[in-house]
């Protein structure tokens, strides 16, 4: 298309065709940028771990048949007194739990309930805290008492939230002592529906139980009657905050049960995130580990 | 110097459609978004206006098949053109369904782009919704087919909403067969059109 003669007025329009594709370009990516919001571009075909591990679902294996297996989230063998623990709760939820948080709700306005409920997270504080020093999360453990102390103090015993409010020190992802079993590489084991208490695993809630050892409000002085009904305050409370989600499950989803028990699940592993340090892997010899590192004809190069 | 303007100009026609591509997955979620929370914040409307006016406009912006084949995982292979047809049809209507009840309750919600992530045809944008008391991460999963990008599973808290149907509806489809589930399916549906008032 060039000819010799043309070969300027040719280097001009290339130069002017660059310069429309870059200043498109830059217009593209400055559009992105006004929103302020930050844009990572991946190669197609490089190994991005975080964006591999957040995409996970499968959708590389589409059109192989990895279709034909059946995706277990937690395993159930107790499901029949699952499920009747799972009616007795949703009795439990909508003919007294629910009812109470309306009444409730009638009495203290919504900053007040809010500010209850601040106070309750506050003070659970040395489960967090705990369990952070268990996982190794030493800013996380940081933040917590961070905010321990300036909640309980100018937070007026952690009903506000300076910490977060006038410093900009946010809370931090909840740890519990089940997380931290999944941590160290321990599994949900199986699906339990504790009787008033809820969903759980049979690793979460041995977790709950050793929980409880950090937990303040155990070690006030306070009789065992007591001690439920603040419980019981607690979850009243944050019902009152709550926008109906269990509601919205029963009426929206198919089998109630089993949305709850997938989410569950789910949600679980997806709060335990990425193992570091698997215990059964370290504890356990692999065939590969023999193999590789205690064969003689392998150090001799066979 | 020819050669280079022509070899420089060659690599940005080769990226520029790349970097074109950047800003469009989360602006069509910010388009799906938006258009539903400008119709739910009308004081004017009633709830039940206000469902009508949305009913239908998130679906363009989602891959309904994608969503089905997904659902269904390992029991699409086994069910006939006619069933997957069937699937997807009810499958929407439920989806829409549990998205319209939900939503009204998060009018007052604020929602945070947070961060989005590109690689190839796939696509990962991160958001908050923020309210007085709580905010939520909600993450949308995209894939790029025919030129525009579109959603294909929505995960809220960590909790993957295609992965929590799978299991649900994998369940009862070995317990019950298609035919159970497509009857637990049209109960459902009716059932959501009958509180769609409330």
């Amino acid at each position: 298309m060039l000819r010799k003669n043309d070969k300027k007025t040719g280097a001009v329009r290339v130069l002017a065709a660059v310069l429309l594709v870059l200043s498109l370009t830059v217009s593209s990516l400055w559009a992105a940028d006004k929103g302020g919001v930050k844009t990572q571009v991946i190669p197609a075909g490089q190994i991005n771990d975080q964006f591999d591990a957040d995409f996970a679902d499968d959708f590389d294996n589409e059109f192989d048949d990895a279709g034909d297996v059946e995706e277990i989230l937690i395993s159930d063998p107790l499901e029949p007194l699952n499920r009747g623990f799972f009616w007795f709760n949703d009795k439990l939820y909508f003919y007294l739990m629910k009812p109470v948080a309306r009444g409730y709700r009638l009495i203290l306005p919504q900053s007040a309930r809010i500010a209850v409920g601040n106070a309750f997270y506050n003070v659970a504080t040395p489960v967090r805290a705990a369990n952070d020093v268990m996982q190794f999360k030493f800013k996380s453990l940081a933040t917590e008492l961070y905010r321990f102390i300036v909640n309980s103090t100018v937070g007026l015993g952690g009903l506000f939230d300076p910490a977060a409010k006038l410093a900009g020190v946010e809370k931090v992802d909840d740890e519990d002592f089940g997380q931290t079993l999944g941590y160290y590489g321990t599994g949900h084991g199986f699906y339990l529906v504790l009787p008033v208490i809820g969903p759980s695993s049979a690793r979460d809630a041995v977790g709950s139980l050793v929980d409880t050892f950090a937990d303040p409000i155990r070690y006030a002085n306070i009789t065992t009657l007591e001690y439920y009904g603040v419980k019981s305050f607690r979850v009243v409370n944050s019902l009152s905050l709550d926008r109906d989600t269990y509601e919205g499950i029963v009426r929206d989803s198919l089998d109630p049960y089993l949305f709850v028990r997938a989410a569950y699940a789910q949600r679980r592993t997806a709060q335990i995130g990425k193992v570091d340090y698997n215990l059964y892997d370290i504890l356990t010899f692999e065939d590969d580990f023999w193999d590789e590192d205690f064969n003689p004809f392998k150090w001799l190069g066979n | 110097m020819m050669k280079k303007v022509l070899f420089a100009f060659s690599l940005l026609l080769l990226f520029a459609p790349m970097a074109l591509a950047i800003p469009q997955p989360q602006a069509e979620v910010e388009m799906m978004v938006s258009s539903v929370l400008d119709v739910l914040q009308q004081e004017k409307l009633s709830l039940e206006e206000k469902k009508a006016q949305v009913s239908g406009k998130v679906q363009e912006f989602l891959n309904v098949s994608s969503m089905s084949q997904r659902t269904l995982g390992a029991h699409w292979q086994g069910a006939t053109n006619e069933q997957r047809q069937r699937f997807s049809e009810l499958f929407v209507k439920v989806l829409e369904g549990t998205y319209l009840n939900r939503i009204g309750d998060y009018t007052d919600g604020e929602v945070q782009y947070l961060k989005q992530r590109v690689k190839g045809d796939k696509a990962i944008i991160d958001t908050k919704i923020v309210t007085g008391e709580m905010s939520i991460p909600v993450q949308y999963k995209m894939i790029y087919v025919n030129e525009r990008w579109q959603v294909f599973d929505v995960i809220i808290e960590g909790v993957s909403l295609i992965r929590n149907y799978r299991a649900s509806y994998g369940e009862i489809i070995r317990k019950e067969g298609y035919e159970g589930l497509f009857a637990l399916m049209e109960q459902k549906v009716i059932a959501m059109q009958g509180t769609a008032g409330e």
